[in-house]
């Protein structure tokens, strides 16, 4: 055995190992002993293909020689009827079968590679049919070319099944098209209603402070006007003054309701002003970070401000935290809004202040997610979409 | 003592005037936003400017920050702001670092007349007021968390009429307690903020500001 036969055999070898290799997808590097030209019959030292790939260059080689060989059996055996045609026809099925397989599998993956395997599968069997009773014709040497009826048979058959198909594909992609663009519409609508009624929501405030808040606040002013008159009728000045009461006690109630709305300085200052502020009374010395561009929409703020006070007051309550922070960032068109401590943990993401937070911020389609392990402290993550 | 008022909203504005006319204060200016105020400051010179918080154009804290510019323009001016809610950020803003003729009042208080007469007075002299719901926001104990420095109630409610400007007779009538209680309350608060020994009205209003300082 010469050197080169060795070279030969351990290039094969390793041919062999690297095809393995490389459908594992370990990270070997096989390359050829130097001194050795990759040759045809070495197709897995192409491009490190794989087993499967490496087998089907096999079966066409195999299938090549096969042929070769019962043409030239026949040919000794003394001719006559020539049946290799049908080994032929065996072989030519099994490359044809093969050729089909790897077009479809070529076919980017989902639903465009199912389409595509039903393709290959029903082109090779016509065809397979075809070419078997073509060959049936013409070894029988009969004079009428009966599988003319066979075709138009098949012909039908392929034309009512892509008819179908197609009308199928039109149907399914009239009614993708038409529930993406409804999908569309509904959440363009949805967002417009959250940011109108939040835009309502303020205007509300404005009109609680400048109308009924202000006529009151007028009404007690005429009130202590007109109880200064009176210091000499003790009776009507109780008058007054219960009356004055009352009207105080409508302006507290309509300041409450209007904070409930919108915080004053949420409205005035923006979101990092009010966040800063609701800290400070909660007195937890909580880090404030905050990357924000004011100009945020209403509906937005709004979210995040109730977001971060509920998860601040919940520190407050439960957490018995030495550490609290506030992390406010403009991520494009996203903003995230982080609230920690390192308290107790062990926050019920399902209990109903959660709930609530998370129904507020999945109607502006963002995403809430609490981590509270039990003594590892609690993080609540918002992630609202303002593009 | 002439006053300056800046108030968009003309019902309260002109109740405001009647008041203060009948009640011998000269009202000799009334604007209704902050550029106005600060040109009625230029041309009148008066001792004190009552603010709204929320004025034109924006509508949000513009009449703060036309106290704060007055303030800087005219350190001698006295400037009360008035305001539907009360917003302990603004309080600390409204006085950064001088206290003197600051006041920061819920709107409703002028119901009360002689009370407000008297806040009018006071920080139109120099003195500070400031309403008793930004001292009872600072004071409340929040859920759970203690009460800094372990105020009683009683001291808060003490101190939260101190912030209005309120003599110890006045806090005594008003909690339906002898003057000589309060008093005790008042050294007890003194005594809680280590405020140093010095002159009787600069300490009470410095007992506000230590809680402001600590709220900032």
């Amino acid at each position: 055995m010469t050197l080169a036969h060795k070279r030969l055999r351990v290039a094969r070898r390793r041919a062999t190992i690297m095809a393995m290799a490389s459908h594992a997808r370990l990270p070997l590097d096989l390359s050829l002993p130097q001194g050795v030209k990759p040759r045809r019959w070495m197709p897995v030292l192409a491009s490190g293909l794989s087993i499967g790939e490496y087998a089907r260059s096999l079966v066409r080689r195999l299938a090549f020689l096969s042929a070769v060989l019962v043409a030239a059996i026949w040919a000794l055996d003394g001719r006559g009827y020539f049946w290799p045609a049908w080994a032929w026809l065996g072989l030519g099925d099994l490359v044809l079968l093969d050729f089909a397989a790897g077009w479809a599998w070529r076919q980017p993956s989902g639903a465009v590679r199912r389409v595509a395997c039903v393709w290959a599968v029903v082109g090779a069997a016509a065809t397979i049919l075809v070419c078997t009773w073509l060959l049936t014709w013409l070894l029988a040497g009969d004079q009428s070319f009966w599988p003319t009826w066979a075709l138009l048979g098949l012909a039908t058959t392929g034309s009512g099944y892509s008819l179908m198909a197609l009308h199928d594909r039109v149907l399914v992609a009239h009614g993708r098209r038409a529930l993406r663009a409804r999908v569309d519409l509904l959440t363009r609508t949805r967002r417009q209603a959250v940011d109108a009624q939040a835009v309502e929501l303020r205007r509300i405030e404005r009109d609680l402070h400048d109308g009924a808040q202000a006529r009151l606040v007028a009404l007690t002013l005429q009130l202590g006007r007109a109880e200064l008159r009176v210091q000499d009728q003790p009776e009507l000045r109780g008058l007054i003054l219960d009356a004055q009461r009352e009207a105080h006690h409508a302006i507290a109630e309509l300041r409450d309701l209007a904070r409930g709305i919108v915080p004053p300085l949420l409205a005035d200052r923006g979101l990092v002003a009010a966040v800063e502020s609701l800290a400070a009374r909660y007195g937890l010395g909580t880090a404030i970070t905050a990357e924000v561009q004011r100009g945020l929409a209403p509906a937005i703020e709004s979210a995040a401000y109730f977001v971060i006070a509920e998860a601040l007051t919940n520190t407050v309550k439960h957490a018995h935290a030495q550490r609290s922070w506030v992390v406010l960032c403009d991520e494009q068109r996203t903003l995230a809004v982080t609230v920690g401590d390192d308290g107790v943990g062990g926050a019920d993401p399902q209990g109903s202040g959660l709930a609530g937070l998370r129904a507020r911020v999945e109607a502006l389609d963002g995403s809430l997610r609490v981590h509270s392990p039990a003594g590892e402290g609690t993080v609540l993550e918002v992630r609202l979409p303002c593009g | 003592m002439r006053v300056v008022i800046a108030e968009d909203l003309a019902l309260l504005r002109e109740g405001l005037v009647a008041l203060l006319r009948e009640n011998d204060i000269d009202v000799v200016a009334q604007v209704e936003d902050g550029p106005g105020l600060l040109r009625a400051l230029a041309g009148h010179e008066p001792d004190l400017a009552i603010v709204d918080v929320r004025l034109p154009p924006s509508y949000s804290d513009e009449g703060i920050l036309a106290a704060i510019e007055a303030r800087r323009s005219r350190p001698a001016l006295g400037v009360l702001v008035l305001s539907q809610y009360v917003e302990t950020a603004y309080a600390s803003e409204l006085i950064g670092d001088d206290t003197a003729g600051i006041g920061y009042l819920l709107k409703e208080r002028v119901g009360d007349v002689k009370a407000f007469l008297d806040a009018l007075h006071t920080v139109a002299a120099g003195g500070t007021v400031l309403d008793r719901q930004v001292v009872a926001e600072l004071l409340a104990p929040r859920d759970g968390a203690e009460a800094p420095w372990g105020w009683t109630a009683r001291e808060r409610e003490v101190l939260a009429l101190m912030a209005e400007g309120r003599s110890n007779a006045a806090i005594a009538e008003s909690l339906v307690v002898t003057p000589g209680a309060v008093e005790k309350h008042i050294t007890n608060i003194f005594a809680k903020l280590e405020l140093p020994v010095c002159d009787e009205d600069h300490r009470r209003v410095l007992a506000v500001l230590a809680y402001l300082r600590v709220a900032r």
